[in-house]
């Protein structure tokens, strides 16, 4: 063993071999520092782009804790003299943190009712006992769902039904059994694609609406979203499922024995409690809230009315709420948010907008599907690799900025944020899966990436042939 | 004592187990097996939580309890826990998180003192050096990892002595290579290897290697000290001194039918990060277990 002086520094030293990145951006930041200030950037605008550097670093490279970066944003905000800190305060809380926090706390109360064996019975009975039918079943429940309530509840509800089903049908079960893969990317698919379908699906959407709306460029309601993305997710549903099939195809194309039991260990569980029945009242509240009052009031603060109702009924308790919250996640889509509107409040955004543009325009002279292709595609990979929210909110300011359509360009790219398909961090639901120890890393690749490539196009076409005809 | 034993798997960490429990028991010494699972982004930690509460309520069990189930079912056949408690079956009830993504179950040993079972989620090296700082193990217990860089991090920074099961065959024959120097690891390097050679019912080889003639005043005292301890202990051994680089000499003369136990350089932690060290390098280059006495 060391002694202590050498435990001290062995300790030292061990933590500069796992911080390698935080060393790193450390220095990038001092760097940009003291780089000269860009012609057409203001100083403050030079100074909120090393917080994009630094946040963007430590985000994809987890070397510090995620709330340790959001306090940093905010922290570095007012050193840097970017704002006041009443002013950082100010722009750090809005309604779509709110929403954020309301819809985290919604989805706790949800998953806490324990109506996931409800949920089973439902699947089962709508697929039978073809095993490309319950795969294409697991897809449309996960994508419908999770456009209401959210992509990592309705994973977190599912995920036990399916490994129930997989228990069941007496496979062994590896990461190299197909039959695992196909109905878990079905659900992490399914949750994925099914997030862009409505403002509650992702904390994304609402960061969206709120730039739109901050920056007076369009006022979207939960009903127009609905009208822009769900057709897009409709779409994808009966795509998402071919390709999981086709990539994923299964020895196993009948699971008879599996649903028939599932089936009986379903109904143990006898039919739904009044507590149960309450929850989804409360809830089927919330969504008409989100749809007749949010113009009014706003998205978040339905999503908390929901909240208060959950607990006023003792539906679920605080402590449960309180425990189970990724709180550092609330505040880091605080900051990001705050960021955001710092990069187009001191005009960072606009300069990277339009050094995007003056660098493109050498080679083309109509920009809008430059732009457009430039937002989707650098969001899409983004969201690949760190959270989309945070995705969007940094980027949003920016490809507001970019001169084409705001509506189209805010629209595709919180859409474009969704297609979390490629790895495992990429979104929580992608992570939920692949904590079963039955996927493998590379499976993400393997059938995601035609639905990246198939989900891009479809963007596109929406995009320029159907939301135009909304505008 | 005590002695933490990581496992990953039926199918890799076999070998790993028994020969860590032969270990323990010769020791008869405290032991926890741990399995530490992927680990969880940051950004999904809660959300993962959520769903392995649904699987518990289906009564699913959450990934790594199979690999636990595994290690249990591996000490009741070969009697390492109380009868009683091979008789309960796995107590999978008991498996509570206490905190910092570990969650335990006790069980009563027979040869050895209590086993703990163990298990943990986030970065394996992270998770080994923190379990050895926080319970103050003595030996850490691994199986060779595909990428020896990781097993060259974990060495260099874990804060107790750590075996490393490289290639190891339960046919073989093998035999200790005794690695003796002047360094401050030597004769607690010492005292274990009679003890691992009475685990395995092994007999042991001591190497003295110099590179000069300057220190081989030193390393024949630890050399008679060595044969005296080993004799006193009924342990048939032979010795040899070499005259070279250890680096090269060691591996060579281990090739794959030796359990290698050579005490941790003394080198200082600022020059050992930034140009290794003997017991490193030995490390690097050995095809068979190894055991880094610190």
């Amino acid at each position: 063993m060391f002694g202590p002086s050498n435990q001290l520094l062995n300790n030292l030293l061990f933590w500069v071999s796992r911080k390698k990145w935080l060393i790193t951006t450390f220095f990038i930041s001092i760097s940009i520092f003291y780089l000269p200030t860009p012609e057409g950037l203001t100083a403050e605008g030079h100074r909120t782009l090393i917080i994009v550097v630094t946040a963007l670093i430590l985000i994809i490279s987890e070397s510090i804790p995620i709330p340790a970066v959001a306090l940093l944003i905010l922290i570095m905000e007012v050193v840097l003299g970017i704002d006041t800190p009443n002013g950082v305060a100010s722009t750090f809380m809005s309604d779509a943190v709110f929403f954020i926090m309301g819809s985290l706390m919604l989805a706790v109360a949800i998953v806490h009712q324990g109506l996931d064996k409800h949920l089973a019975l439902m699947i089962v009975r709508l697929t039978g006992n073809k095993t490309w039918k319950i795969s294409f079943g697991f897809v449309g429940v996960s994508a419908i769902m999770s456009s209401f309530i959210g992509e990592h509840t309705v994973a977190a509800m599912m995920l036990p039904v399916a490994l129930s089903l997989l228990k069941n049908s007496g496979i062994s079960l590896d990461r190299s059994s197909k039959i695992s893969t196909l109905l878990l990317f079905s659900i992490a698919y399914g949750c994925a694609l099914g997030s862009i379908g409505t403002p509650s699906g992702g904390g994304r959407n609402a960061i969206m609406i709120g730039y739109l709306s901050e920056f007076g460029l369009a006022n979207i309601s939960y009903l127009d979203w609905m009208k822009y993305a769900y057709p897009m997710l409709l779409i994808e549903i009966p795509l998402a499922a071919t390709i999981l099939w086709y990539t994923f195809t299964p020895e196993k194309k009948i699971m008879d024995s599996a649903v028939r039991k599932l089936k009986v260990d379903v109904a143990k569980s006898g039919p739904l409690n009044s507590d149960q029945k309450l929850s989804i009242i409360v809830f089927t509240f919330v969504f008409i809230g989100w749809i007749f009052l949010s113009p009014k009031i706003g998205l978040g603060i339905v999503a908390l009315s929901g909240v208060f109702l959950y607990l006023s009924f003792r539906l679920i308790e605080w402590n449960d709420i309180a425990s189970r919250m990724n709180w550092g996640i609330v505040i880091l889509f605080g900051s990001a948010i705050s960021l955001g509107i710092q990069m187009k409040d001191t005009g960072a955004a606009n300069w990277l907008a339009q050094s995007f543009l003056d660098f493109f325009q050498l080679f083309v002279t109509d920009m809008t599907v430059v732009s457009w292709f430039f937002s989707v595609v650098l969001c899409s990979v983004m969201t690949n690799l760190l959270s989309n929210a945070a995705t969007v909110a940094v980027l949003g300011p920016i490809v507001l900025d970019l001169g084409v359509d705001p509506i189209i360009m805010g629209m595709a790219t919180s859409v474009a944020s969704a297609f979390a398909y490629l790895t495992i961090v990429a979104s929580p639901t992608c992570m939920i899966i692949h904590s079963t120890g039955l996927v493998k890393s590379r499976d993400y690749f393997k059938a995601g990436w035609k639905l990246f490539i198939v989900s891009i196009v479809l963007l596109f076409l929406i995009s320029f042939i159907y939301w135009p005809i909304l505008s | 004592m005590k002695i933490l034993i990581a496992i990953s798997s039926k199918k890799h960490s076999s070998k790993t187990l028994d020969v860590g429990m032969r270990v323990a028991k010769a020791f008869s010494a405290k032991t926890t097996i741990v399995d530490v699972g992927d680990k969880i982004n940051q950004f999904s930690v809660k959300e993962v939580g959520i769903a392995q509460e649904r699987m518990e309520s289906w009564d699913l069990d959450r990934p790594g309890v199979d690999v636990l189930e595994w290690a249990f079912d591996f000490l009741s056949k070969n009697n390492f826990i109380e009868k009683k408690e091979i008789d309960a079956g796995f107590p999978k009830n008991t498996l509570i998180e206490r905190g910092g993504r570990r969650s335990e179950v006790f069980l009563k040993g027979t040869v050895c003192d209590d086993v703990s079972l163990i298990l943990r989620n986030g970065e394996i090296i992270e998770e080994l050096i923190s379990e050895v700082q926080k319970q103050v193990y003595d030996v850490t217990i691994i199986g060779k990892s595909q990428n020896s860089k990781k097993d060259y991090e974990l060495t260099q920074y874990i804060d107790s002595s750590i075996f490393i099961v490289n290639n190891y065959d339960a046919s073989r024959d093998y035999k200790v290579l005794l690695v003796v120097d002047d360094s401050p690891g030597t004769k607690k390097a010492i005292k274990y290897s009679v003890r691992i050679a009475q685990a395995f019912n092994i007999g042991i080889e001591i190497i003295t290697i110099s590179k000069n003639d300057e220190s081989q005043e030193n390393y024949k005292f630890a050399t008679e000290w060595a044969a005296k301890f080993l004799r006193r202990n009924n342990i048939s051994f032979s010795s040899s001194f070499e005259m070279g680089n250890p680096i090269d000499i060691i591996p060579e003369k281990a090739g794959k039918s030796h359990i290698v136990i050579m005490g941790s350089s003394s080198r200082n932690p600022l020059k050992t990060f930034f140009r290794g060290n003997k017991s490193l390098n030995v490390l690097k280059k050995t095809q068979c277990p190894i055991l880094i006495v610190k």
